[in-house]
């Protein structure tokens, strides 16, 4: 058992060996086996022909050569004439080329006594009895050794007639033969050798013809598989000093390569036929030479080295292009993995703006640059799984180092980023623009203010002179001297009190509305603006014969907005409406009263707010322009037409619409719908 | 890459080593007891003409070297063992030759063959030398099988027939200006040689024999040869045979008036032919010898070695007189003694050879000296020739003498021709 296990050890380490010596090896031991092993068998089996054909050859010429001795001999025998007999065998003995064939002839009579004998020694004793030939046999054949050299005794009766007088013995040589078998055996020796000789010369080559260039072909391919492109290929007669930019395409990306693109794009399109494999007239590199396999075999490795070379090219240049585009964008940009929204990869401009190093951005959550997020945002775009689509996100509130907050547009698409499916989002920094946007609102704002400081000063006059009135009437009573009666003087000072708190909420709303907006939007009724801008101008219109109605729904879903803002978009909208009229009263001569008249309600989830005027109208060739900044319709020139863009602006930053109809010559109509929230 | 390679000579190495070395299978060494050297006895072997129709060359040879070594013998042997000589008789047949042979070496078990005679005979026994790797030593035989290829354990004493039949020619071409050569051969291995000799001789002259007649070892059916040279009018026979046939055919060519010079090389037996051809005085009979006429003490420069073996041989075969064979035989003893006497008391065959090849101007007589080495398996050289003179054959000074007598006797010739023709006429 452990010594099968032993024998099975080392059956298997021997196999192991044995496959793995080199090719050449193989291809040489192997084939020198199979001859070795063919050159054997036919030298034995030649031998064994040899052999036997010249045994029975040589037993024909002894049997040839006894029957003659006894032919002659008998008669010698009959007249007992031994001296004539012993010449008979010597003759017969010593004819030329005999000599080394026949080792000696003797003749022995009935009873096997030796009348005549060959030898130059006493005769061998045991020669009389060794080879006898039965009665009825006419010869025999066996190998002695007398005197210790061996021999075929060949025995042949004497017969006169058919009466045996004796036997003729001739003994053959066997070193005779044995001679010859080792005259050819060192023959085919010295053949088989040189066989060998040539053989081992030549399979060398021959292997090594096949085996160099792919011990080459390796050595270049691993230098390759390490990057080193630059290697010389010095296969067969590929020539030297191989210079890349020699090809055009090479040199130029944007050129294609016919061998390396054609394919690709046929392959893309399978339904169309390449008419050929387009080649440059004359290409530098690729080649094709006729030749054998080896020869094949380095020309296709020749090409597809310079496929890679040309690839890696070209996805260099590439590289290089996006990579200075990242890092040079004037914008941040980050790389986002869509499965966990981690920060893969920031440009150096993110960094500067965010205010963290780039290894502190990378691995943080996207979202925590992202304070809150209320609606559409990047996590629900990642999730969406829209490969094809990007997005863009207006205004959205980021945080940067130090939880310093400042808006951003951002801008996110799909890509796949080192095999993971990520975003890239470029943000903008519109902080600045917000900023000058403010300012803008602003500053249209005083404009709207100052407009207003007249009706603000008439309406505040109203309280102003009834709080004028009922002191006035105080005083005249206290100079009478009648007294005052109590539920009088209540009468008066509660209505002194209730003109001043009038007076102070016109002024309050007046404040409110220069004031500064906050960031933070808040939830508002709509219905709160539209009221506040009524009462700081209704007695302004009045005067000018126009008429505000008001329509406001109530229980309105409040909607995200800043209250002195929406009140500076209605003030707007019903300033243009007053503009309009005057317009139309102006141009057409008309003197109806003008009326404007404000609407609230809520329908399909939104918040919808109407002015309609009947004033000039909009004509239709400008309807489109006029929330273009710096558009107006008037012709004087104080107007800087910032109002509707600003309106418009304000709107859109709410998330909702503003919509016109007009008809000219009767009036227009804004539309304004803000989405509602609970 | 390094590692592979080391790895892959690793595997060569191993597969070389598997298959390329196998055990060199040596050939069955031989015996490390040295046959028949005894503590007494070295045991040498010889088969040799001792009856038939070349008994005489055989017989004497055998005495030759056997006075000599029963002379060694008595005087206590050699490094304390005697030599004793086991010879057969093939009666110049090569299978008995052979058959005798592989009883010496076998059932005898003799540490040497030594004094073979003739050609076809020792020439038909040499595998079994080479097989044996037994040493075989002076042959009275100067065949060219023997000395080429060279064979180590094979040693001549003698000239070959090439060098007797090229100083014949020689002498025949430069010095008596003849042209017309014929020969006259034993049809069989020594006849063939001595014929390739002759010719090769010939052609160094540019010239060809102009007829050849050959006759069957062992009978003397000369006449058709005889009738061939004959017609050719040749001017000297080269006569490559035994004595019984050559004397016929010379006997036969003086009865037809055919009176050509007749050259016999050595081994034709002088004595024997001289006898008989006593009855003839007018034939130019010339012999080639390798070794010195051992008889004619007048001449003064037959001292020392010739008369020890004239000496030797009156000693312990007194009925033969001193001859041309036995003194080849006697100088064939005298070299395996000196041999046996430089190998040492460990005698091997190897070092016996080893001995005989480190014989260098061995004196035999005052100007003749024998030499052998690694690469000369062969003792003497030199060519001697003598003239039939008054019944036996004595050595010739200088060829001018021969210019005489071949004038005279074709004068002679004629005017015997015409005193036939004249009695035919019925003067």
């Amino acid at each position: 058992m452990i010594v099968k296990t032993l024998w099975c050890g080392t059956a298997m380490k021997i196999l192991r060996r044995v496959t793995d010596i080199s090719l050449k090896n193989k291809i040489f031991f192997s084939i020198l086996a199979v001859l070795l092993i063919i050159s054997l068998a036919i030298a034995f089996l030649a031998r064994w022909i040899l052999v036997s054909s010249l045994i029975s050859e040589l037993e024909l010429r002894g049997i040839a050569i006894a029957r003659t001795i006894a032919e002659r001999g008998s008669s010698f025998m009959l007249d007992k004439n031994y001296t004539q007999l012993l010449t008979l065998i010597f003759d017969e003995m010593q004819l030329k080329e005999r000599k080394h064939l026949i080792a000696y002839i003797f003749v022995l009579d009935t009873e096997n006594n030796v009348l005549s004998h060959t030898f130059t020694r006493p005769f061998p004793p045991e020669l009389r009895l060794a080879n006898q030939v039965p009665p009825d046999e006419s010869k025999s054949v066996r190998l002695l050794t007398p005197l210790d050299q061996a021999a075929y005794d060949i025995a042949i009766p004497v017969k006169e007639g058919i009466y045996r007088l004796g036997t003729v013995h001739v003994g053959l040589n066997k070193s005779h033969i044995d001679h010859l078998v080792s005259k050819l055996r060192t023959t085919f020796l010295g053949f088989l050798s040189l066989v060998i000789v040539i053989f081992f010369i030549m399979s060398h080559k021959l292997a090594k013809y096949i085996t160099k260039p792919i011990s080459r072909l390796t050595r270049v391919s691993d230098e390759l598989s390490r990057g080193n492109f630059d290697i010389k290929l010095d296969l067969g007669s590929i020539t030297e000093g191989w210079d890349p930019y020699d090809c055009p395409a090479y040199a130029n990306t944007d050129l294609p390569c016919w061998h390396f693109d054609d394919l690709r794009t046929t392959n893309d399109n399978p339904d169309r036929i390449p008419i050929d494999y387009r080649s440059c007239g004359k290409c530098v590199f690729y080649r094709k030479r006729k030749g054998d396999e080896v020869v094949q075999l380095a020309d296709s490795f020749h090409n597809m080295v310079w496929s890679i070379k040309l690839y890696r090219r070209r996805l260099h240049e590439s590289e290089e292009k996006y990579r200075s585009l990242f890092d040079s964008g004037p914008d941040p940009i980050f790389v986002v993995d869509s499965t966990n929204l981690q920060i893969i990869d920031a440009n150096p401009r993110a960094c500067e703006v965010y205010g963290y190093e780039r290894e502190e951005l990378i691995g943080t959550s996207f979202l925590e640059l992202e304070p809150e997020h209320g609606g559409k945002s990047t996590a629900d775009f990642a999730e969406s799984g829209d490969v094809q689509g990007s997005v863009s996100f207006q205004k959205v509130l980021h945080e940067r180092k130090g939880d310093k907050p400042f808006f951003v547009n951002l801008h996110a698409c799909h890509i796949s980023y080192k095999g993971r499916p990520a975003i890239i989002i470029a943000a903008t920094d519109i902080t600045e623009m917000m900023e000058k946007d403010a300012q803008l609102i602003q500053a249209s704002k005083m404009k709207s203010l100052g407009e207003m400081s007249a009706g603000i000063a008439h309406e505040v006059n109203q309280p102003l002179n009834a709080i004028k009135m009922g002191s006035d009437f105080l005083a005249m009573m206290v100079e009478r001297g009648s007294g005052i009666p109590d539920d009088q003087l209540h009468q008066v000072v509660t209505e002194i009190s209730a003109q001043v708190d009038r007076a102070a909420d016109i002024i309050n709303t007046l404040r409110a509305f220069g004031r500064k907006a906050d960031l933070v939007k808040e939830k508002l009724d709509i219905n709160k603006p539209v009221k506040g801008v009524f009462s700081m101008v209704r007695r302004q219109f009045e005067l000018d014969n126009i008429k505000i109605h008001l329509d406001l729904a109530s229980g309105l879903s409040p909607i995200l907005a800043h209250d002195n803002r929406l009140q500076q978009v209605f003030f707007n909208l019903v300033a243009n409406a007053r503009d309009a009229i005057n317009e139309k009263r102006d141009r057409m001569h008309v003197t109806e009263g003008g009326v404007i008249s404000i609407r609230s309600h809520e329908a399909n989830g939104e918040v919808v707010a109407e002015v309609r005027d009947n004033g000039a109208g909009i004509a239709s060739s400008v309807k489109h322009k006029i929330f273009d900044p710096f558009f107006s319709t008037k012709e004087t020139s104080h107007d800087m037409g910032l109002g509707l863009a600003i309106t418009y602006g304000i709107v859109k930053d709410y998330g909702g619409d503003i919509q016109v109809q007009s008809t000219e010559g009767e009036g227009t109509t804004f539309i304004l719908r803000f989405p509602a929230v609970e | 890459m390094r590692g592979l390679a080391r790895l892959m000579t690793g595997i060569w190495i191993v597969l070389w080593a598997l298959f390329a070395c196998q055990p060199a299978k040596d050939s069955a060494a031989p015996s490390e007891v040295t046959p028949g050297v005894s503590d007494t006895e070295i045991l040498l072997g010889s088969s040799l003409a001792l009856q038939g129709h070349a008994s005489y060359l055989g017989k004497q040879t055998f005495r030759g070297y056997q006075c000599y070594l029963e002379h060694v013998n008595a005087q206590g042997g050699i490094h304390g063992r005697n030599i004793r000589v086991i010879a057969y008789d093939d009666s110049y047949d090569p299978p008995q030759c052979l058959a005798n042979t592989q009883r010496l070496i076998v059932e005898d078990q003799v540490f040497a063959l030594f004094s073979y005679v003739g050609t076809p005979t020792t020439v038909k026994i040499l595998p079994l030398v080479e097989e044996a790797r037994i040493p075989l030593l002076g042959m009275f035989t100067g065949a060219n099988a023997l000395r080429e290829p060279l064979n180590p354990y094979v040693i001549n004493v003698r000239a070959s027939y090439y060098q007797e039949t090229g100083a014949a020619i020689s002498r025949l071409v430069s010095d008596l200006k003849l042209t017309k050569i014929a020969v006259f051969y034993q049809y069989d291995a020594f006849g063939f040689d001595g014929l390739t000799g002759m010719e090769l001789a010939l052609k160094q002259h540019n010239l060809a024999p102009v007829a050849r007649g050959s006759y069957i070892r062992g009978t003397l059916d000369v006449e058709e040869g005889l009738h061939r040279i004959a017609a050719s009018d040749a001017e000297a026979v080269v006569m490559i045979g035994t004595y019984e046939p050559c004397a016929k055919f010379i006997r036969l060519a003086r009865e037809q008036g055919f009176n050509p010079i007749f050259y016999n090389v050595s081994f034709v037996g002088a004595e024997e032919l001289a006898r008989r051809l006593d009855s003839f005085h007018d034939v130019t009979v010339i012999m080639s010898q390798v070794v010195p006429p051992p008889e004619g003490p007048e001449d003064g420069d037959h001292l020392g070695t010739a008369s020890e073996y004239i000496t030797l041989l009156r000693r312990y075969f007194p009925e033969d007189r001193p001859n041309f064979v036995g003194f080849e035989g006697y100088i064939n003893a005298k070299v395996l003694v000196e041999g046996l006497r430089r190998a040492g008391r460990d005698l091997t065959r190897e070092g016996f050879i080893r001995a005989i090849e480190s014989i260098q101007d061995f004196p035999l007589l005052p100007d003749i000296t024998l030499s052998f080495g690694p690469d000369d398996h062969q003792g003497l050289d030199q060519v001697y020739f003598t003239r039939l003179v008054n019944g036996s054959f004595v050595l010739m000074k200088d060829w001018a003498s021969i210019k005489e007598q071949v004038r005279r006797v074709d004068s002679q010739d004629l005017v015997v021709r015409d005193s036939h023709e004249d009695s035919q006429k019925g003067h």
